[in-house]
């Protein structure tokens, strides 16, 4: 069933995708930092209000994923930054998150020889994403 | 009274010590640099500062190296002018080295282990990928065979492993 985009119900849906996947269970071995995703407004797409998700990801494993203020994600160790209409470009496939970061059309925050090193850890993590059934809210 | 100001002294030019933590290693040439531009440039800069072997490299490095992403029709050329790196948007003329692959390739080339000798790792499963792509012809390196040390080194500095 689908669930709304960038609610709890997703948080909870993406956390049990990560942790479901063999490959970042392997990929992410080692990476003990939280990301932060800052989903930012976009009205006129019925996303009114920008969003955070905060990823509590440690050794190969997704401990947490919530939903809350954009403020809230913007303190973690890594932060990626992109309105919701790209971000709903990556969760379904239009967008290459990797591709999407060299062009700048997702801002990363954090230290990047670590996120280089993880890089198959965030392709898959980028996988689970479009593994999630959503309900988008510009398309109702 | 003494004057605590620094004022003249004697004609003697007095080198002020470099050192890694405090030089600007990295610059870049255009106003607005791109956003392929400044991570590159940025993940050098913290690779040299993290790592002292890295910084050797750097220092000694003169080779101007273009770097072009096939899907994403967007590079850079980075001027490496021995202890300082100039990150231009595009490919600029007289390039030592110039790099042709697509985004994913790009990021193996940085996760290629370094191994003895300082060579990059082509036997692992990174470094398969990297080799089967070059022989694909999805990774072309123009100006390979007068320049493998200077693409070793280049890689060196590059790698985050």
């Amino acid at each position: 069933m689908a669930v709304k985009a960038f609610s709890n119900e997703w948080a909870k849906a993406f956390k049990d995708e990560l942790n479901k996947s063999a490959i970042y269970k392997t990929a992410g071995k080692g990476w003990k930092w939280t990301v932060g995703l800052v989903v930012e407004a976009e009205p006129e797409k019925h996303f009114p209000e920008a969003k955070g998700i905060v990823l509590d990801l440690f050794d190969g494993e997704a401990r947490d994923v919530t939903v809350g203020p954009a403020s809230e994600a913007q303190k973690s160790d890594f932060v990626i930054t992109a309105p919701y209409s790209r971000w709903k470009e990556v969760a379904t496939k239009q967008l290459d998150a990797t591709k999407g970061m060299l062009q700048g059309k997702l801002k990363l925050k954090g230290d990047l020889p670590t996120i280089v090193r993880y890089t198959k850890a965030s392709q898959e993590m980028t996988e689970c994403t479009t593994r999630v059934p959503v309900e988008w809210p510009d398309e109702k | 009274m003494h004057d605590p100001g620094p004022g003249r002294m004697a004609r003697r030019k007095i080198k002020p010590k470099l050192d890694v933590d405090s030089r600007a290693l990295v610059g870049y040439d255009d106003d607005e640099p791109s956003a392929f531009a400044s991570m590159l440039g940025g993940l050098i800069e913290a690779n040299v500062r993290n790592h002292p072997e890295k910084e050797r490299d750097f220092g000694s490095l003169k080779a101007r190296v273009g770097i072009w992403v096939t899907d994403i029709d967007e590079g850079v050329t980075l001027d490496f002018k021995g202890g300082k790196l100039v990150v231009h948007n595009g490919l600029k003329p007289r390039r030592t080295l110039t790099i042709r692959t697509d985004a994913d390739t790009v990021m193996s080339l940085s996760n290629l282990k370094i191994g003895l000798f300082g060579l990059p790792v082509y036997y692992d499963e990174v470094g398969r990928g990297v080799a089967f792509k070059l022989l694909q012809g999805k990774l072309r390196i123009e100006g390979l065979l007068p320049n493998v040390m200077t693409l070793n080194t280049v890689t060196r500095i590059f790698s985050v492993q």
